[in-house]
């Protein structure tokens, strides 16, 4: 008899358990771990927010609500918006964390909680977003159009995106010799990364270090025999308005003589300035057509494989 | 038995408390079905955004509203997006038809002007899905071609080629022939180049993810150009063809706490330009650049040319990224990279006819040139850099950067000359170099005096010195160096006193003990400033002004420059949701530049000065009218704009760009669109440069999955 109570015990116990069991997993449908504590779960969220949450279902985040790693599966609303029983009852707005409202560098550090080691952030420092307290949220919206203006990959949506800002900079593509990003055929992000770059101005490199001029303009890469020093120490930005010029060639003056000319100024003496290219090679009268325009003869003002002159 | 009843009993007790499971509201997919991706956003149809102007954006808060609202597609389509078909014609161009090919370039002829979808495969067999994007092929100037492939934890795909035509024949830019009656930009193309760009990421969302990349940049096309040799200068027709092949791969290792990536890579190069002369059969067609007027008694002409770059490069590259989490108050970043082209030249030329030496005086009948020479340039870069929070409200940043580069060079040149007596060899070996080391540190401090109220300061210091030889020597100078020394101060305040207003300002003022060139930033202050209002929840307003001072008050150089940029936007979306009667958005920026620097004339060496003056009015405005129409189809809308740009001072110049855009929807999936465009350049001191043209372009927009949001 005692055998027989004690397998009836043990029976009873093990019977017992399955409910609990089951209630754990009828309670979490995609079969996650209970709730912590003050966590609400992304079904209670979408109950009010269902708009929100089918759009979030299409989005790329949505792999934290899939992923199991990554710790929010069953609540991956509460991973940006932090717990969120609270708000649930008491439908109260000042009750769960809304990153818009919070300062930038707050929000920020709620997306680089996951996004920080990946390389999109290696130069950050260097990103006067980062400097200027741009939140992650002013270019990537988490919610809106199904995810897909997470990332707006379109050039044309994406140059308007920077110049809803970066009005004045979109002014000068206006001008009649540009980079083609008001015709769709470029985007900001093809010559400057928003993220942060080493480069001067947050520019792009090409391979590893190089400029990003390159990725379009490889004939003027080199190596060159004979460089043409501005080039190389301060970039094609020395001569070329890079957004837009009523100058031909995109060039900061209006003829190339004094583009030329205020760098190379004929000083009687090297150094007294202290700077490069002040002395001329030879006489040049300026009142000749042909000298007035400096790359008719130094045609290869980017750099030559042959000539120390840059004639050819 | 008392026991095991009770026992019963008491497993009675969770079946009770068991609530029924509320019924989801959304599918949470599981991890055999992944998130449905995300529907392609219907984009306007480029030519429609060519000139969209800016939409202030909104406060980081303001979204939330509209967000919530936000068109989600109800239902999921295998196909979703639209493709944009169409035929446009160009009017005759009125004034100068290669300025028009310079700037604009568009042309008549049936195109694929836009088309922007999603492919989703339900059962996600090769992909889950696929996004293309293209627009402009038909001849256009800009032929684009996107795709983006994904498998969710197999691969992401992506791939880009653009065939971008570059033209440019300006006559007032390079004539030296206009007094002789000779209209011939001697630096003017006609090219297409054709960028290809693919990359493949293997096992994305794991924490090792392996890549492989390939790019592609080549150009073909011919030009003219000026063939130079001693005193002679002759304008001759080239071709140019290069390419540069990009290959690399790495790693990407992502962890919680760290990230490390690892890419290796190298390119190849060639350039193939040539430079030609075939002998002219008749006067008439005789090189433009022959002199008829006799030098020291005799004409000069060049009746025969063939010279020919064979550029071959090579080159390879490391990069090695880092990223890491040390504690939750400290983050470090870190990058090293390094790359090393070579480049080797085979320059042949041959040229005859009557030639001038200029050293010797002499005239001589051919020339023969030939020049052997390499470059390599090994450049390192290095950066380090923390983020530390050690107290709640502040974060400090430190940075430190260097960028070596070095570059050297030789050439073996020899020089035959035939005609003179007697014949005449030369024979030159020039080594060149050129260094540059650029170093910068710089720490941060930012201060969150409130959750709406930020500031920051820091300090930059810049220091570097650069050096430029070419030997043996030559002219007055064959080496240059220079040094840089800049401290630079830095400020910056936030200020978000509610949702709808935003303040920003940032100032930079810099002071050198040093400068590479005469108009290097020297002694400078730039200043930013930035607002953001949101009147009412449909009306925003940004303002931004911008300015830099720059002047080098060290004698010889007494350079002073000045630029200003203010702008004012407005976006208005009257409605109670956006754009559903009209929108407006409109931006005016007034651009101001100074530059006034003195140099002596290199023929008299007479003092001069180099003044430069930019006054700019610039105007772009987009008008939506939304007009009533059956649901299911959406009502016609009818855009209208464009921009403007008035500028005086050194080069005044205008170009205006208005266009209007019709779309009306002819069937469930269909819709005709009709536009129009104008693009009218003028210049004050070239009137012949200008240029008007009419574009009208007419098409159908087919969206065969659901209907795209207007």
């Amino acid at each position: 008899m005692r055998n027989t109570d004690a397998a009836l015990l043990w029976l009873c116990l093990t019977l017992a358990a399955l409910p609990a069991l089951g209630q754990t997993a009828g309670a979490q449908p995609t079969g996650q771990a209970p709730l912590p504590p003050g966590y609400a779960g992304l079904e209670t969220c979408a109950a009010c927010h269902e708009d929100i949450a089918n759009a979030f279902a299409k989005s790329p985040h949505n792999i934290v609500e899939t992923d199991k790693k990554r710790g929010f599966a069953g609540r991956a609303c509460e991973a940006c918006h932090g717990p969120g029983e609270e708000h649930a009852e008491s439908a109260d707005a000042a009750k769960i964390r809304n990153p818009a409202k919070l300062a930038a560098a707050a929000a920020d550090k709620l997306c680089l909680t996951c996004h920080l080691n990946t390389p999109t952030h290696v130069g950050r420092l260097a990103s006067s977003h980062a400097k200027d307290q741009v939140a992650c949220t002013t270019c990537h919206k988490m919610h809106s159009n199904g995810g897909a203006d997470l990332v707006v990959r379109a050039p044309a949506a994406i140059n308007q995106q920077c110049a809803g800002c970066h009005q004045s900079v979109w002014a000068q593509f206006q001008r009649p010799n540009h980079h083609k990003l008001p015709e769709g055929a470029m985007s900001c992000v093809d010559c400057h990364n928003p993220h942060g770059s080493i480069r001067p101005a947050m520019t792009q490199a090409f391979g590893a270090n190089e400029p990003g001029c390159l990725n379009c303009h490889g004939d003027k890469r080199g190596p060159f025999t004979f460089e043409h020093g501005p080039v190389r120490f301060e970039g094609c930005a020395t001569c070329h308005e890079p957004h837009g010029s009523a100058n031909p060639r995109m060039l900061t003056r209006q003829d190339v003589r004094f583009v030329c000319l205020e760098c190379h100024a004929n000083l009687p003496t090297a150094n007294t300035t202290g700077t490069i290219g002040v002395v001329p090679p030879s006489f040049h009268d300026l009142r000749v057509p042909q000298f007035q325009n400096c790359t008719v003869c130094h045609q290869k003002i980017h750099g030559s494989y042959v000539d120390r002159d840059l004639l050819k | 038995m008392t026991a095991p009843r009770l026992l019963l009993a008491l497993m009675a007790v969770p079946l009770l408390a068991q609530q029924p499971a509320p019924a989801p509201t959304i599918l949470a997919p599981g991890p055999t079905a992944p998130a449905p991706p995300a529907q392609a956003p219907p984009t306007p149809a480029p030519a429609t955004t060519a000139q969209a102007p800016p939409t202030p954006a909104p406060s980081t808060s303001a979204p939330a509203a509209t967000e919530a609202v936000s068109p989600v597609p109800s239902g999921e389509s295998w196909f979703s997006g639209y493709i944009d078909v169409g035929y446009t014609w160009r009017s005759d161009v009125g004034g100068s038809f290669d300025a028009y090919r310079s700037i604009v370039n568009l042309g008549s002829g049936p195109k694929l002007i836009g088309a922007d979808f999603t492919i989703l495969d339900p059962k996600h067999r090769l992909f889950d899905e696929v996004r293309v994007r293209a627009s402009g092929w038909g001849d256009d100037p800009y032929e684009l071609f996107h795709l983006d492939a994904k498998k969710s934890k197999l691969y992401e795909f992506s791939a880009d080629y653009r065939d971008i035509a570059y033209f440019d024949f300006l006559p007032s830019y390079a004539d030296p022939l206009l007094a002789r009656g000779v209209t011939l930009s001697e630096q003017s193309f006609d090219t297409r180049r054709h960028f290809g760009s693919y990359r493949l990421d293997l096992l994305p969302g794991n924490w090792i993810i392996p890549y492989l990349a390939y790019d592609r940049d080549s150009g073909s096309g011919a030009g003219v150009t000026t063939f130079v040799t001693d005193a002679n200068t002759f304008p001759v027709p080239n071709t140019l063809h290069d390419t540069t092949n990009l290959y690399r791969g790495g790693v990407r290792i992502e962890r919680r706490r760290f990230h490390v990536t690892l890419e290796e890579g190298g390119t190849t190069f060639s350039d193939a330009q040539s430079v030609y002369q075939s002998p002219s059969a008749t006067p008439a067609a005789a090189n433009l650049g022959n002199v008829t007027t006799p030098i020291f008694g005799q004409t000069t002409e060049l009746s025969s040319l063939l010279a020919n770059y064979g550029v071959h490069g090579t080159s390879v590259y490391s990069k090695a990224l880092l990223t890491a989490s040390v504690a939750s108050w400290l983050d470090f970043y870190g990058q090293f990279l390094y790359s090393e082209p070579s480049t080797t030249v085979n320059y042949q030329q041959a040229a005859t006819g009557t030639l001038l030496s200029e050293s010797q005086l002499l005239f001589y009948t051919s020339q023969q040139y030939l020049v052997s020479s390499a470059a390599k340039l090994p450049h390192t870069t290095g950066s380090f850099g923390a983020e530390m929070r050690p107290f709640r409200r502040m974060r400090i940043t430190e940075s430190w950067l260097t960028d070596r580069l070095h570059d050297s060079g030789s050439a073996t040149s020899t020089n035959t000359l035939a005609g003179l007596s007697p014949s005449e060899q030369m024979a030159a070996l020039l080594a060149s170099s050129l260094v540059t080391n650029y170093n910068q540190a710089e720490v941060d401090v930012f201060y969150d005096a409130t959750s709406k109220f930020v500031l920051h300061g820091g300090y930059r210091y810049v220091w570097g010195d650069a050096s430029d030889a070419v030997l043996p020597a030559a002219g007055l100078v064959s080496s240059d160096e220079a040094k840089l020394r800049r401290n630079v101060g830095l400020g910056g305040v936030t200020f978000r006193p509610s949702q709808k207003l935003s303040l920003k300002a940032e100032a930079e003022v810099g002071s050198s003990g040093g400068a590479y060139f005469r108009t290097s930033l020297y002694d400078y202050e730039k200043v930013r400033a930035q607002a953001r209002y949101q009147a009412l929840k449909t009306l925003n307003f940004a303002a931004d002004f911008m300015a830099l001072i720059n002047n080098n008050p060290v004698p010889g150089v007494n350079y002073a420059f000045r630029t200003q940029q203010e702008s004012l936007s407005m976006f208005w979306s009257p409605g109670k949701s956006p754009g559903k009667f009209f929108d407006f958005e409109g931006t005016y920026t007034r651009s101001t530049v100074y530059s006034d620097i003195g140099y002596l004339d290199p023929g008299d060496l007479q003092a001069e000065t180099s003044l430069y003056r930019d006054d700019a009015h610039i105007a772009t405005a987009l008008f939506n009218i939304k007009l009533p129409g059956k649901a299911a189809r959406g009502g016609a809308r009818i855009t209208a704009g464009g921009s403007l740009f008035i500028s005086s001072g050194s080069r005044p110049t205008t170009y205006y760009q208005p266009l209007v855009k019709l779309l009306v929807p002819v069937g469930k999936k269909i819709s005709w669109f009709a536009e129009w465009r104008y693009y009218d350049y003028g210049e004050v001191f070239d009137l012949y440069e200008g240029f008007r043209a009419h574009l009208m372009t007419t098409g159908l927009r087919f969206t065969p999955g659901p209907r795209a949001t207007p």
